[in-house]
């Protein structure tokens, strides 16, 4: 992380000289104040320009199946390579235009779906790559557009409304579409499952080899992704990037200052579109089949949740943002994987929260005492309430601390999954040492819950850790990991 | 014409349901100017209170208490779910950014529906719950009723219809007679003008996500009498909600109320005379029509820039 | 006789019932300086608001070198010719300085987002001209704004350099009119002082037509050709600065408001 976070409130030797401001005549020194063996190298850092971050990074995930030979290790990699082409797309509308786009996995959907008519038995029709792309991102523009249209003159909550209902029509559409008229466009609710892989001049884009994922996906998805930044990238610092910043910032400073604000709201809209829909085409072919269902209200989520973490008008910090979110959905699948999370995630912010205090020690060491007479008094009661483990791995070392009943009562998840929430939140409102007393019960209580309850069904719960990511961030840290601190002009 | 009565009273079942719920939209915006979208939620949530009442009490086919109160208590043990959810949410979600960017309480709002509606599927799985409301009185609430034409008007819908008329009226009672609807209104029409008069800004924006969130677990337990509920109810019945809010014009009390008839006689009309499938199309339609050509809704005030 | 640049006639706008504007007729000349004075509420920042097009009147006419506002949108308005500063500070806060100035560059420049996207030959030349163009409206303030690096956000400038560099901006629209609303407000003696200075450089080296709102009567008194004085959204008095001051209907306004009229 670059940002430079002031250290320290001493006033420099020198004061400001007259006219000028005193915040920004002690700017410089509050940067180098940053001290420290790293202060040289955090400098050097920031002068390395950013193709050379571009290139290193996509020659970083270039050697992933050199390393690798898992498909699904390299399919999990291609998700993530479009999760960030998604948020990019996404960023242009959210983070620079300033606008709630929340139809915009719908012209993800879109792409997709044209993309399967465009080369698939659908219709029979099998258009080679470098016609269907270009057509599909000119249809994903042109819906874009004329969704914008509508909404050009109102402000931002109306906009979000029309486009989610944009997402719930394309939904019904894309469900009920086996029946137009009585063509059978979409193949309703099972979709269509003939697309063709990308094909050019004769030759077929393998999807699989001999069963398992092919890598030249991934190549060319890492392709598009390094395209499309670097043509982002440009368009943000141009006098169409400014505007869009402009109308962000101030929509009426930004038509008094002769930016035609209508214009340019539309076209933000049908850029990300036009984004959304370029990577449906490379979902597509790769997955041979579109389903309805992909593009609804969970991806609408996964991709606020990258934007908004990574930091929203940050294109490296969305990159990391779909980075850090992609894989992370795919690790809770697995409930072993998803237990070292959650404890890796615990004690990481434990130490963000008191840093190396004794308080720390002492938190960590309430909360395993706390543990062991829990378990040793329900093991007193009766054996089935620790006899639960049967797994090896953590959960064997867990349950030796951990309450893992055999049977779960039925009353027993709904009551400690809202107890677990109250708890934390009366946490977060009690101060000092009520609040250190209160932390290893509450510690307790959510492992318990995450074991227990959450881990039983990866689905529900992977997706309310998303949640709890995107008002968690709202809250503490609303620019995300990588933006910008926003001033907001009041 | 027997289809045409069956139709309409359906209308009307549906309007009141989204009515209520479009309240809950209006009165919050009108107040924060925060679109809720974890209000469809909250809804959500409503049928579930009630079911699990309903439960506890016996089922509806062999209730322990008498079939005229069944309804009234389900009815009120959702409605005060609800509120404290609503306030829950309020004090934890939005309180802490409420001088934060415009967009910032809107994502939290994303993020709180979508963790409701997850949480609700963590718990209680995504099989359907009925209410069973067949079994009411072995049938009684069903069969009997009042006819028109050849169309028999089930006491059940009667119910739900006249009970929504009757929370509505209750609602604009509140907020145009009485002190605290009128600190409703002052906060609404400028929030630290209203503060700077000595009105409890908390308090009234507490007790107007108590208004709006027991209408939604009123409006939840009425929507569970005919349908079964699921987790992934309140996404559309939000979308559904809001969009009747918007269409009689965001703010607007009476407003809310026509939009959400107007959005049940568009669905039913749509779904008994062309086809069950394209109803989200023409409610889609009549949403874009507004927004070309009434953007500020039927009833709503056409805003002025602020400068 | 001078050219009228900015004709106003007999606009009127009311906000639910209320007259805010009341049939005002205002003319402003090639090359001068008018100062509208009035006090708190008497429809000076409406006046502007209805010259850029962000209000709509309800009666009457605004004509710019011979043919109408009326109607426009704001960003057409710009483009015609007039620019404006806030009142109530209206700058892109989480820009740069110099973006904040780049960015209202945009109706005179042309790279298209295509182009953009390429980097052609062309369109960088036109971003170095924009660059440029940029750092020339900063540097008319001489040391105070150039004192600053000028790739921090704007939120770093204290509130009298927000003040300069919304004049910057303003003029960066390559405007031939311009509106400031207030420019002094905020400003220490001494800044106030070069403000007034800055506001007569404005139309001796950049040839703009300003029209001012202002409070601080020594600044009102240095720049104005003409002023004009509105209370209640009518016009109460026009002239040369000792005549309006002078005038009995302006000392009444003024009269129990904090700004002295006897002067
Ligand atoms: N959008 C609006 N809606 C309703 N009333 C408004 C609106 N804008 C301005 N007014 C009213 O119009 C009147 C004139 O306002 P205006 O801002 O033009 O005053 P002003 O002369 O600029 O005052 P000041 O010296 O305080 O800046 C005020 O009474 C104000 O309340
Ligand atoms: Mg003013």
């Amino acid at each position: 992380m670059t940002d430079s976070t002031p250290h320290s409130s001493e006033t420099p030797a020198s004061g400001p000289a007259v006219g000028q401001d005193e915040w920004v005549a002690r700017h410089a020194e509050r940067r180098l104040i940053r001290g420290g063996p790293l202060a040289p190298m955090e400098e050097r850092l920031r002068a390395v320009p950013w193709w050379v971050w571009l290139t290193l990074f996509v020659g970083v995930m270039c050697l992933l199946p050199a390393v690798t030979a898992s498909g699904y290790v390299r399919r999990v990699a291609f998700d993530t390579v479009l999760y960030m082409m998604l948020a990019l797309g996404l960023n242009v509308v959210v983070g620079w235009g300033g606008l709630l786009d929340l139809g915009y996995v719908a012209f993800y959907g879109l792409g997709a779906y044209s993309y399967a008519l465009l080369d698939s038995d659908q219709f029979h029709v099998h258009l080679p790559a470098y016609v269907a792309i270009p057509v599909v991102v000119v249809i994903g523009a042109i819906a874009g557009f004329l969704l914008g249209l509508p909404s050009r003159r109102l402000h931002g909550d109306y906009l979000a409304i029309v486009t989610l209902f944009f997402l719930q029509l394309f939904q019904t559409i894309a469900t009920n579409g086996d029946s137009i008229f009585g063509h059978n466009v979409t193949g309703g609710a099972f979709g269509i499952f003939t697309v063709k892989p990308l094909h050019a001049f004769g030759h077929n884009l393998v999807v699989q080899h001999q069963g398992v994922f092919a890598v030249t996906y991934y190549f060319v998805a890492l392709g598009f992704f390094a395209l499309i930044y670097v043509a982002l990238r440009f368009v943000n610092l141009s006098r169409t990037g400014r505007a869009w910043r402009s109308l962000r910032e101030d929509p009426l400073a930004a038509e008094a200052m002769g930016m035609p604000v209508n214009a340019l709201k539309l076209m933000s809209f049908a850029f990300g579109a036009a984004i959304a829909a370029l990577t449906g085409t490379i979902f597509a072919s790769l997955s041979a089949s579109v389903l309805p269902l992909t593009f609804y209200f969970v991806l609408l989520i996964t991709i606020y949740t990258m934007v908004i973490l990574g930091g929203s008008g940050s294109m490296r910090g969305v990159v990391l943002g779909a980075l850090v979110i992609g894989p992370l959905l795919e690790l809770l699948r697995d409930p072993n994987k998803s237990r070292i999370i959650f404890y890796v995630a615990l004690i990481g912010g434990l130490v963000f929260a008191f840093r190396r205090s004794r308080r720390l020690g002492i938190v960590v060491a309430a909360t395993l005492a706390f543990g062991f007479v829990c378990h040793a008094i329900a093991g007193a009661l009766h054996h089935s309430w620790i006899a639960g483990s049967a797994d090896g791995g953590l959960q064997h070392v867990v349950s030796y601390w951990l309450i893992i009943p055999k049977h779960l009562a039925g009353w027993i998840p709904p009551v400690s999954y809202v107890g677990v929430i109250c708890v934390a939140l009366v946490l977060t409102l009690v101060h000092g040492r009520l609040r250190l007393v209160l932390l290893p019960p509450t510690l307790y209580l959510a492992a318990f819950v995450w074991d227990n309850v959450m881990l039983t069904q990866p689905d529900p719960a992977r997706y309310i850790v998303l949640g709890l990511i995107l008002i968690a961030l709202m809250i503490i840290r609303p620019n995300g990991l990588l933006g910008e601190r926003r001033v907001e002009i009041v | 014409m027997d289809t045409f009565i069956q139709l309409t009273i359906d209308a009307l079942t549906l309007g009141s349901v989204y009515a209520l719920i479009a309240l809950g939209y209006t009165l919050v915006y009108g107040v924060l100017k925060l679109l809720n979208f974890a209000h469809g939620d909250v809804f959500m949530v409503g049928t579930f209170i009630g079911y699990g009442v309903l439960q506890l009490l016996g089922g509806a086919e062999s209730p322990n208490v008498p079939v005229w109160a069944l309804i009234p208590i389900i009815t009120v043990a959702a409605m005060a779910g609800c509120a404290i959810l609503g306030v829950v949410i309020e004090r934890f979600a939005y309180r802490p950014l409420r001088d934060a960017p415009r967009i910032a309480p809107l994502i939290s709002a994303l993020g709180v529906s979508f963790f409701l509606a997850n949480s609700m599927q963590l718990l209680f799985g995504a099989t359907p719950r009925t209410y069973n409301a067949f079994d009411l009185g072995n049938g009684e609430l069903y069969f009997k009723g009042f006819d028109i034409g050849n169309v028999r008007v089930p006491l059940l819908r009667i119910i739900t219809i006249g009970s929504a008329f009757v929370l509505m009226i209750a609602l604009y009672l509140l907020v145009n007679k009485t002190r605290t609807g009128k600190a409703m209104r002052a906060t609404s029409y400028d929030r630290e003008a209203a503060a700077m008069m000595g009105i409890d800004i908390d308090k009234v924006i507490r007790f107007t996500f108590i208004l709006g969130s027991a209408l939604a677990g009123a409006a939840g337990v009425m929507f569970a009498l005919r349908v079964p509920t699921t987790a992934a109810i309140g996404f559309v019945a939000g979308l559904k909600g809001f969009t009747a809010a918007v269409i009689g014009g965001i703010g607007s009390i009476p407003g809310a109320m026509a939009g959400g008839l107007i959005l049940g006689f568009a669905e039913s009309y749509t779904q008994g005379y062309i086809s069950t499938k394209w109803s989200d199309l023409v409610v889609f339609s009549i949403l874009i029509a507004f927004m070309i050509f009434r953007p500020q809704g039927l009833l709503g005030r056409a805003d002025i820039r602020k400068v | 006789m001078a050219d009228k640049r900015l004709e106003i006639k007999g606009v009127s706008l009311n906000f639910g019932g209320l007259a805010v504007v009341a049939d005002l007729d205002i003319d402003v000349n090639e090359g001068e300086i008018v100062s509208v004075i009035g006090p708190n509420g008497a429809g000076k920042t409406t006046l502007f608001n209805l010259i850029t097009g962000i209000y709509r009147p309800d009666a009457g006419d605004i004509v710019l070198d011979g043919k109408s506002l009326v109607g426009l949108q704001p960003h057409q308005i710009s483009q015609r010719g007039v620019s404006r500063t806030f009142q109530s500070l209206r700058l892109f806060l989480n820009m740069s300085v110099i973006e904040n100035v780049m960015a209202a560059a945009y109706g005179n420049t042309h790279a298209g987002v295509f182009r953009s996207m390429l980097r052609t030959p062309g369109m960088r030349r036109e971003e170095r001209e924009i660059r440029e163009f940029a750092s020339q409206r900063l540097a008319f303030f001489g040391e105070r704004l150039m004192g600053y690096r000028w790739d921090q956000p704007a939120y770093s400038l204290s509130y009298a350099n927000r003040r300069r560099l919304e004049i910057a901006r303003a003029t960066a629209t390559k405007p031939t009119l311009l509106l400031l609303d207030e420019p002094a407000a905020g400003m220490n003696p001494v800044e106030t002082h070069e403000i007034a200075e800055l506001i007569g450089r404005l139309r001796d080296e950049g040839g703009y037509t300003i029209l001012v709102i202002e409070h601080d009567m020594h600044v009102v008194e240095g720049i104005s050709d003409r002023v004009v004085a509105l209370d209640h959204g009518v016009k109460i008095a026009e002239g040369t600065f000792d005549e309006v001051a002078t005038n009995p209907r302006v000392v009444e306004a003024y009269l129990g408001t904090k700004a002295a009229a006897t002067k």
